[in-house]
């Protein structure tokens, strides 16, 4: 390297240095934009949702039914702030957002998976005032009134669909292994026989995709290891006592069934399901395929294989089969499903209360509610919306998903939850991946939510 | 660290005379010379592979995981991220916001070497010190105070407040790069231009700045890639969606679509390296020729 | 007390003391300082703060005083010390180790090398350096993937295919950031190296010492405190990688590779235990000052005592 003799070429130099700094200068003052939020500014409903993967349906609708409620309402401007992360992210953005009111939206988009901890931390109000004074509550069935209802009795949420959980299967494969297309399984032998039976004789495909480990995140606990827990008799969380259980044999039973599956290689292969996007390469890429004999996944599947999605599959429907997840021993009511959904809220800070609750009694009202359902393949929890011909008509599953409602779960989603359920995908992968063996995981468990909910804890009866 | 600018004095002469030995050394036989070329071309060759990939699975068209040579060549995957969304204003935001931030940093970590490089204080050490850790610091771990200052001072969602915080938090390590490069630079140069009534900060432009060059190119280098990569910073301080840059929507576009869409994805990543790259292209032709960063980062 | 210029400390006496003078020098400094002290040591005095308090992100209102309970509670868990192995792991294999010696060594091999070889190998290395993380960590994920391009090298000269990304995600997280990190330390030694008199190493020859007895004795002593900066500035930087591992493995498998820095966000973005996570991630800037001490330490052992 030779250097450049410096004095000579000062003037330039000098020259450069100042432009870089009125550059700087200029970039500093141009570019400060307006802040965001909605405080004081009663002419702005900001609402904020969140926008993630391949699918539009949701900021579709939502820009209709902002272009009705600007409509109805003169002056007023709905101002749609999706917020464009993968859940945790979501999360931590809008929580910091609404802990203070410059910056907090009108209307958020809540999980009932973690409304009770965003209720706990005072970021939300609640809605009941409104809600006696609105005649179409009646409308929602009272376990949907429940998923937003915190322990103070208080609501804070008015959810705008639920989801079901139950069996996909491959009629086709089924075929080739000698099995009937109306397969019901009524009881966890039954899948275990169907899935080795497949094993032998279909061989290439995967028998029976059931998720765990800590990749899948919140799949692996409601899709996979609940629906096992919630038939075997035991639970997650005494609701009368008001404490997590813990050292149940539902536990250890679950835990056990899934080793039994991974042990079989009746499912994927560890490395697989620990996959933090496993879930997505079996609905968008295997199951289209015909790789995959039996899913346990969620009522919204289909949604990935419909015309104008990720990925369309136009005969999926003649393909693919459901059935109901049996519980353990075929024990009353012989099915199992979980369920979850979200809810539209307002938070505490919010700085147009009043045109919110407006913006969300128009989102949630029968029409609404009846085509959102439909894009969105959810599940209605107004009952006027699921006895609607064109909800059952617009996709096949949809009955089938609807009649699981009456015997569904939904989490004990309370502010520990989040934590609770990363301990369930713990248990799951240390035992599918044979570094613990099913009592250890189990006591590995206890002693977890022990350290994590103090108090609040029991131990299963009858252990 | 008094000791690591004292000892630039003993060897006044050496960032001038540096990069010619770069090439001569001891001379070496030409089998040696061949086995060493050898040597590089291998160890260059386990760092092309996962390039190769990026470029030939962006002109893929069936792209997979693996590196295969393009059936067909094609712009499609270009095609399908180029649009004003998923690119062209994230990309331009990002621009505003790294390069902006790029300056910030550069020159205050400029102006702050320059006493930490040519005076004595008994503040300079614990000083240093304290910006040598703060190099350390997880950013991540303080955005949430950060988030609250911000909207305290009403910069949230602003590129001022996002520039100049993205700017801080590239300093520490910017003003130790930089100091570190000014003790290369012989303080003999500068004691003539004071003679002749040069003021420091004259002197700094006239003298010291032309002559490390290089080492600012170094640290600016740096600075830009840092920030160009950073996803969390600002998208916890920006929240409208029009202001985020391409570093949170190439997250997300990952996220998204990771393991379905490789072409795209390779496609994208091409179009999101550009500026970093580009801006090494300028820098490195300013240095006159191939790698020539040299006779300045040390002790 | 505050004058002199370094290493001309007779010409500093003509301009002396004075506070003016001192504050008037200083005056570089404030734009930087000023920015420091507004946007990072603020918040991090609040953080030092919240590290002794219960406080989260959601869950609970308000938040109290808990004084060392989130520190007992970090070195009490099997989860945190894991993290902490894993992190000094990953800074040993892939910093200490990894981008130190191979930077060390292209830059050996670089002075040796044809100047068109050099050009293009440098040109490769820098690349790979000037690469966002994420694309970096997505390369690598599609690199060592079960179809990936290692499975396809390894199959095609009859071996089994691996899957390091699950059987020891430490190490591929490593190697790659090996892969992007190498071409800063390669710079630093070239320049370094660059440095040294070949008549120092022309001598060294001529008195019969071999190329390594050479390089051990001559060479590398004379670079020493360029090798002693450059491990402090990359153990540094990559104690706090996080953005690489988490695009490539999110800490997993089984935490597997969780570092301290992934392991805090988790605790304090996941589970929205904000004071635990700063509490952690106090403690990787304590460690932090750990290796930097031991190395600063070094580099004034090595140095003449004045």
């Amino acid at each position: 390297m030779t250097l450049e003799k410096p004095v000579q070429r000062g003037t330039g130099r000098r020259a450069r240095a100042l432009a870089m700094l009125a550059v700087a200068g200029l970039v500093i003052t141009a570019c400060s934009s307006g802040g965001g939020g909605s405080s004081g500014d009663t002419s702005t409903v900001t609402v904020t949702y969140q926008q993630f993967g391949g699918s539009h349906v949701q900021e579709q609708f939502l820009t209709g039914v902002k272009a009705e409620f600007e409509k109805a309402n003169p002056g007023v401007t709905i101002n749609l702030q999706p917020i464009t992360a993968s859940e945790n992210d979501y999360y931590t953005k809008l929580q910091l957002q609404m802990r203070t009111p410059k910056t907090s939206p009108d209307v958020v988009y809540e999980d009932t998976f973690l409304i009770n901890s965003d209720i706990e931390a005072g970021y939300l109000r609640p809605l009941d005032d409104q809600l006696n004074s609105w005649p179409e509550w009646n409308q929602f069935t009272s376990t949907a009134k429940g998923a937003a209802r915190a322990l103070d009795g208080k609501t804070y949420g008015v959810p705008d669909g639920t989801d079901t959980r139950a069996i996909w299967f491959n009629k086709e494969i089924f075929a080739k292994a000698g099995l009937p297309a109306d397969w019901q399984p009524k009881t966890w032998d039954d899948l275990l026989t169907t899935a080795r039976t497949i094993k032998a004789k279909v061989p290439g495909v995967i028998p029976f995709n059931i998720y765990a480990g800590k990749g899948l995140g919140e799949a692996t606990s409601m899709q996979g290891f609940e629906m096992l827990l919630y038939g075997t008799g035991s639970t997650l969380y005494d609701n009368n006592a008001k404490k997590w259980v813990i050292g149940s044999k539902g536990f250890t039973d679950s835990l056990q069934f899934l080793k039994t599956v991974y042990d079989e290689k009746l499912g994927p292969t560890p490395q697989q399901v620990l996959d933090p996007n496993w879930n997505n390469n079996v609905s968008q890429q295997l199951t289209p395929k015909g790789q995959v004999a039996i899913s346990v996944d969620g009522s919204w599947v289909s949604h990935n294989w419909l015309p104008g999605d990720a990925n369309p599959w136009p005969q999926w429907n003649t393909v693919m089969g459901n059935a109901a997840m049996p519980t353990q021993e075929g024990q009353a009511p012989g099915k199992v499903s979980m369920s979850g959904g979200w809810t539209w809220a307002i938070p505490k800070n919010a700085g147009n209360p009043d045109k919110a609750w407006e913006f969300i009694k128009l989102i949630s009202d029968r029409q609404h509610q009846l085509k959102w359902d439909i894009d969105n393949v959810q599940i209605p929890v107004r009952p006027d919306v699921s006895g609607d011909p064109t909800y059952t008509a617009a996709n096949p599953t949809n009955e089938f998903f609807s009649s699981l409602v009456p015997i569904t779960t939904y989490r004990p989603a309370y502010a520990l939850y989040p934590r609770v359920s990363n301990e369930i995908q713990v248990a799951t992968e240390s035992v599918i991946t044979g570094t613990a063996d099913v009592a250890t995981a189990a006591k590995t468990f206890d002693d977890q939510v022990r350290s994590i909910a103090g108090d609040a804890v029991m131990t299963a009866a009858g252990s | 660290m008094t000791s690591t600018t004292a000892a630039s004095t003993v060897r006044p002469q050496r960032a001038v005379t540096a990069g010619k030995a770069a090439h001569s050394g001891a001379r070496p036989t030409l089998v040696r010379r061949g086995a060493v070329n050898l040597v590089l071309l291998l160890i260059a060759s386990c760092y092309l592979v996962p390039l190769l990939w990026l470029v030939l699975a962006a002109f893929n068209s069936t792209a997979g995981p693996a590196v295969t040579w393009p059936d067909r060549w094609t712009f499609d995957n270009f095609r399908a991220v180029l649009t004003p969304e998923i690119t062209f204003r994230p990309m331009l935001n990002g621009l505003i916001l790294c390069g902006g931030a790029t300056i910030v940093t550069m020159v205050c970590a400029v102006l702050a070497a320059y006493p930490l490089s040519r005076y004595r204080s008994r503040m300079k050490r614990p000083f240093l010190l304290t910006v040598l850790f703060m190099t350390g610091l997880p950013i991540t771990a303080i955005m949430v105070p950060v988030y609250g200052l911000f909207v305290q001072v009403d910069l949230i969602d602003t590129f001022t407040g996002t520039i100049l915080f993205m700017a801080t938090t590239a300093l520490p390590i910017s003003i130790w790069l930089s100091k570190n490069f000014m003790d290369a630079v012989p303080i003999e140069l500068e004691e003539a231009a004071w003679t002749d009534g040069a003021s420091p900060m004259q002197a700094l432009r006239r003298i010291v700045l032309p002559l490390m060059w290089p080492g600012i190119a170094v640290v600016a280098l740096y600075t830009f890639i840092g920030l160009w990569g950073n996803f969390f910073v600002p998208f916890v301080l920006l929240l409208s969606n029009d202001n985020l840059p391409a570093s949170v929507s190439i997250y997300t576009f990952f996220s998204q679509y990771a393991q379905v869409v490789y072409g795209q994805l390779a496609a994208y990543s091409m179009l999101y390296s550009l500026p970093a790259v580009l801006l090494y292209l300028i820098l490195s032709r300013r240095l006159s020729g191939a790698f020539t960063f040299g006779g300045a980062v040390k002790g | 007390m505050s004058s002199l210029a370094v290493g001309s400390r007779s010409s500093g006496t003509a301009r002396r003391n004075a506070a003016s003078v001192t504050l008037l020098r200083g005056m570089p400094l404030a734009p930087a300082v000023v920015l420091l002290a507004v946007f990072l040591v603020g918040p991090i005095l609040y953080c030092v703060y919240s590290a002794f308090t219960d406080m989260a992100l959601t869950g609970s209102a308000g938040s109290d005083f808990v004084g060392l309970d989130n520190f007992t509670r970090a070195f009490s868990s099997a989860d945190f010390r894991q993290s902490v192995y894993y992190t000094v792991i990953f800074t040993v294999v892939s910093a200490i180790i990894g981008q130190n010696v191979l930077g060390m060594v292209l830059a050996l091999l670089m002075r040796a090398g044809n100047r068109a070889v050099r050009a293009v190998v440098s040109a490769i290395v820098i690349g790979a350096w000037v690469l966002p993380e994420v694309v970096t960590g997505y390369l690598w994920v599609a690199f060592f993937g079960t179809d990936g391009s290692l499975n396809h090298m390894l199959t095609a000269i009859g071996l089994s295919p691996q899957n390091i990304l699950f059987s020891t995600p430490i190490l591929a997280v490593s190697i790659a950031n090996i892969w992007r990190g190498t071409a800063f330390s390669m710079l630093v030694y070239s320049a370094a190296l660059s440095e040294v008199p070949k008549e120092i190493e022309e001598a060294a020859i001529v008195d019969g010492a071999g190329t390594w007895r050479k390089l051990l004795s001559v060479t590398l002593p004379m670079v020493r405190r360029s090798i002693a900066t450059n491990l402090m500035l990359i153990t540094l930087q990559t104690l706090s990688v996080f953005g690489l591992i988490w695009t490539m493995t999110k800490g997993g498998p089984s935490n597997k590779s969780t570092t301290l820095p992934v392991f805090a966000y988790q605790q304090a973005f996941q589970f929205s235990q904000l004071g635990y996570g700063t509490a952690l991630a106090l403690v990787l800037l304590l460690i932090g000052a750990i290796f930097s001490l031991i190395y600063l330490r070094a580099l004034r052992l090595g140095d003449d005592p004045s």
